[in-house]
């Protein structure tokens, strides 16, 4: 099923549920400011309905606003946004019968500054992206560009696991098969490139990268994982670090963060589109979900009644480092 | 550096491995003094923000103690610690930093000579990697040395 036939099925139902009564709110997309892009919708009114979307660009992550909104609430998700759901589920921080989830079977989301770099035009420029089976047509004064799609998406969507979503009352369209091991490599070649380095240039250039970091914390406040009414950085008592963004600072910053997220992470992407200084944020959270896959067999946001990740062990865990 | 001494924190369960420590000492077992011991009611209640924050303050590493698994005091804490731990040890040597510096064992209450030989061990190996000078800026750490 394409994009437009998921967006007519979706406007019909979030209309039906806010007309019954089922829902007070929808969380969705509608389309944004600047072109190609979307922004999100918290809407509670009929009227908006029509301004709902479904494309290539629905990036945000819209679990990250349950939690503020009160009663019951109708949400679009992907799958990685799904999963988000089912992990704040296991935090006890939403409840089930509160949320109506209107499932979007993805395929993919495109990265505009790929499409810009490759075109070599700014996305104002551009008439039409759209996406055409394993390719992506680029649409530019008439004239059209065909592009492989591992070299459109986003680096976590080529590695997918889960594209359509795990936990849905709605499924807006035939559920899509994950590409496998497909684009795995492509999707995991930054992380690659860092595991070739020596540790220390390694520590060199994450050093160099959050020398550039200007502590907005926009990679905070877009993860649903990061849900603590008081977050460390903000404690005083203890000072764990200074407000001044300091690359040491900075540093120590990200790292706890990846570690206060570990097993609720599910690799969205959501920090890395949303950094303003362009820091390959995706290269720590994935690699966080990596080693947890590899040491304890477990994947976030996959079953809403096991305990989550961190407050939760086996006997039999690894042993391995333990001196 | 010669007769550089790795000076590095161990955070030590209050149960087993604090009493372990003490009775290393009261039996007199010889190690290497560098170390500085920090009690905690359990490994569990180890946030990995004190140990990247030891790094940060210039130690030269953290070796968290706890008991033996299926010995805790509290059931179960250091399994939680163990996987915290596992976590925090990988994801930080991805960073760069050495993973030597950022360790877990298990020491019990009766364990003088391990507590001795583990810390004996870990002075070793923080030796072999020297001084932490992950935090310290490009101008300090081609000037004098800042002591931590």
């Amino acid at each position: 099923m394409n994009h437009k036939e998921m967006e007519k099925k979706l406007r019909r139902e979030a209309r039906a549920l806010l007309e019954q009564g089922k829902v007070g709110y929808i969380i969705g997309f509608e389309a944004g400011s600047l072109k190609f892009t979307t922004t999100p919708l918290i809407t509670s009114d009929t009227g908006d309905i029509s301004r709902l979307v479904v494309n290539p660009f629905i990036a945000n992550n819209l679990s990250v606003y349950l939690a503020g909104v009160k009663g019951r609430v109708g949400i679009v998700v992907k799958g990685c946004d799904s999963r988000s759901i089912v992990s704040l589920l296991q935090d006890n921080k939403i409840a089930r019968e509160d949320i109506v989830i209107l499932g979007v079977p993805c395929s993919g989301l495109i990265d505009l500054g790929k499409v810009e770099e490759l075109v070599g035009k700014e996305r104002d420029e551009l008439d039409d992206i759209a996406r055409d089976g394993d390719r992506v047509v680029v649409t530019d004064n008439g004239n059209n560009s065909e592009f492989p799609i591992h070299e459109v998406l986003y680096d976590n969507c080529l590695g997918c696991e889960f594209p359509t979503p795990q936990e849905y009352d709605i499924l807006l369209g035939e559920p899509t098969l994950p590409a496998g091991d497909r684009y795995q490599a492509v999707s995991l070649m930054k992380i690659k490139q860092l595991k070739d380095m020596p540790a220390q240039q390694r520590w060199e250039f994450w050093r160099n990268e959050f020398d550039r970091c200007i502590r907005c914390y926009a990679c905070r406040n877009i993860c649903p994982a990061c849900f603590c009414q008081r977050c460390f950085v903000e404690e005083s008592e203890p000072q764990w670090l200074l407000p001044v963004p300091r690359w040491q600072d900075n540093l120590m910053f990200q790292v706890i963060r990846n570690i206060h997220v570990a097993g609720r992470c599910t690799d969205c992407g959501g920090c890395e589109r949303a950094c303003p200084v362009n820091i390959p944020l995706r290269s720590l959270t994935r690699e966080m979900y990596g080693i947890i896959a590899e040491l304890f067999h477990y994947k976030p946001g996959m079953d809403k009644d096991t305990a989550p990740f961190l407050a939760a062990y086996e006997a039999t865990d690894t042993e391995d480092f333990v001196r | 550096m010669p007769d550089y001494e790795p000076k590095f924190l161990a955070l030590c369960c209050n149960w087993c491995s604090y009493a372990g420590a003490d009775l290393a000492g009261v039996s007199r077992v010889q190690m290497p003094p560098g170390f500085r011991v920090i009690r905690v009611m359990c490994s569990s209640r180890v946030k990995p923000e004190w140990i990247i924050r030891a790094l940060m303050s210039g130690l030269d590493g953290v070796l968290v103690l706890g008991c033996h698994p299926g010995d805790c005091h509290y059931q179960t804490g250091n399994y939680y610690a163990r996987r915290r731990m596992a976590i925090t040890k990988r994801f930080l040597e991805y960073m760069g930093v050495e993973p030597q510096r950022v360790q877990l064992s298990w020491v019990s209450a009766s364990e003088g000579q391990k507590f001795a030989q583990v810390i004996t061990e870990v002075t070793k190996d923080i030796k072999g990697i020297g001084p932490n000078r992950l935090f310290t800026d490009e101008s300090q750490r081609n000037g004098k040395e800042t002591a931590p």
